[in-house]
């Protein structure tokens, strides 16, 4: 994969994520973890190579069958990427709300996801009132609220305190219990040791196998 | 954490956060609609005042002959409108034909020339007003011979080349008028068109983000669409009003004799008329709404 008519930054990766894995994504930084995600997540096209999504083989699949494949998957942007101008609820909502969900609907399980990720009482506020902290795990409740197929996840402890990074990835781990596939691109050595996972490095736009 | 869409049935409740941020600098936007609408409906009262000219004069003047015995030397053959007369009244058709008096043929050049002592002294041909039975297709060629020998005076006028110019007037008045109507539209949708770009170029980020997190394009058009319904509307609304004030301070003047001119139709449009000026915020509106929807959904194609 490259970007415009710039250098290949992803090359001869192959890999497979079994349906209820979970996998830690690793490498140094500018190693190419975003990029493979981005494709994965359906933001960027290969610029060669196949790749399979859900059975579907996406070169394959029509424009228009995207944004339902694009609800299947949770995202957890690296630099957040909430809606400032919508409070931490309409954010988490707003998996749900593009699925057709009604608030009636998904008030309550938003509210007590809110509450779970610590922030039961900041329900209101708005993104540029929440800490670093905060936000992050805003953006990971919208990730995991619509219980999505797919989670990929862009260091998504990145901001938060070792305790609250615990439980983050806890809330992931139960996630996937319950069927989730998960990819976790991170750097931090702990949260990967502390977890019994499968572990892939990238390392100059090359995936090596650590742990499976 | 159930998130799993329950089958049960539940109150509908409308998701109170916008998608998009309330448009910051919009008003320029609708001052420009705004003043397209006024134009609009200058255009349109344009088109609904020819018509009804048009319709006013040639209903006046169908079904009507008049037949000029010009003046021999300073006076008019009197001998020559009585045989006249008397063939039209004997033409099957003719409901009646009388001759125009004097005063009749000063008021009918008044509005030309104005009322002085000089005037009343030209030398006027008598003018004999005919009007037909409804209906009625005389042989005009034959009634034109038959004239002509009784009376060689007079000539008949069955103002087939005044209606005609008439309605060519007003054709042309009315097309031109549609004419600008169209200019409008589509200098509104271009103006629109640029709005909606502008806008998706301020909310690329969330217009991306929605984009990937699932929305289909019409989801994240119609939150442009609305926005842009709603501004035109309520933009286009102001600016026909602005027209509509116009047109019926035109109308109240005509009716108060202010500022007339008698050969020239009323300028002002009735209560009836109106509300046809209406037709220009719905149309601004659909403009708008149709121009914004086909921008985003363009623009949005071009993401993955």
């Amino acid at each position: 994969m490259r970007y415009a008519a710039g250098p290949e930054v992803l090359r001869d990766v192959s890999f497979t994520l079994e349906p209820g894995s979970f996998t830690f994504l690793t490498g140094p930084s500018g190693a190419g973890k975003s990029s493979l995600l981005k494709l994965v997540f359906l933001a960027q096209r290969p610029s060669r190579g196949l790749i399979t999504l859900f059975d579907r083989d996406l070169a394959r699949v029509k424009r228009a069958e995207l944004p339902p494949l694009r609800r299947r998957i949770g995202v957890v942007f690296q630099e957040f990427r909430l809606l400032d101008h919508l409070s931490a609820f309409d954010n988490v909502a707003l998996p749900l709300r593009l699925a057709g969900s009604h608030p009636a609907e998904y008030r309550r399980d938003v509210e007590e996801l809110l509450s779970w990720v610590g922030l039961g009482a900041r329900l209101h506020a708005k993104p540029p009132t929440l800490s670093g902290g905060e936000q992050q795990r805003v953006a990971i409740a919208r990730a995991v609220v619509a219980k999505p197929d797919l989670l990929l996840a862009d260091e998504p402890t990145g901001n938060v305190d070792p305790d609250m990074g615990e439980r983050l990835i806890r809330l992931l781990v139960e996630l996937n219990r319950f069927g989730t596939t998960v990819m976790i691109a991170t750097h931090d050595r702990a949260l990967i040791e502390a977890t019994p996972a499968r572990e892939m490095r990238l390392i100059d736009g090359r995936l090596i196998e650590m742990r499976s | 954490m159930n998130t799993a869409a329950p089958a049960r049935i539940v109150a509908k409740e409308r998701p109170k956060g916008r998608i998009l941020p309330r448009e910051e600098g919009a008003a320029s936007l609708d001052l420009v609609i705004a003043v397209m609408a006024f134009l609009a409906s200058l255009a349109l009262g344009g088109v609904l005042i020819a018509n009804r000219f048009s319709e006013t004069w040639q209903a006046g003047l169908a079904g009507r002959l008049t037949v000029q015995v010009l003046p021999e030397g300073e006076t008019v053959p009197i001998q020559e409108v009585n045989q006249a007369i008397a063939i039209l009244r004997a033409t099957p058709g003719v409901l009646y034909a009388n001759a125009l008096s004097d005063s009749d043929n000063v008021a009918l050049v008044e509005p030309w020339l104005g009322r002085d002592a000089v005037v009343a002294a030209l030398p006027f041909p008598l003018l004999i007003d005919v009007q037909l039975s409804p209906g009625a297709t005389p042989d005009i060629a034959g009634l034109q011979q038959r004239l002509k020998r009784a009376a060689p005076h007079a000539v008949l006028d069955d103002h087939g080349r005044w209606i005609g110019r008439l309605k060519t007037t007003a054709n042309s008045v009315v097309l031109s008028a549609f004419a600008v109507l169209a200019l409008i539209a589509v200098a509104t949708a271009a103006t629109v068109a640029f709005a909606t770009r502008a806008g998706l170029a301020a909310h690329r980020e969330i217009v991306q983000l929605l984009h990937l997190m699932g929305a289909q394009d019409r989801f994240i058009a119609r939150a442009f669409e609305w926005h842009y319904f709603i501004a035109a509307l309520i933009a286009a609304a102001c600016g026909a009003t602005a027209g509509g004030v116009i047109f019926f301070a035109a109308g109240s003047l005509d009716q108060l004799g202010v500022a007339t001119i008698s050969f020239l139709p009323p300028l002002g449009l009735d209560l009836a008329e109106l509300p046809w000026l209406a037709v220009i915020p719905t149309a601004a509106a659909v403009i708008a709404w149709g121009t914004a929807r086909a921008s985003v959904i363009a623009a949005l194609h071009e993401f993955y």
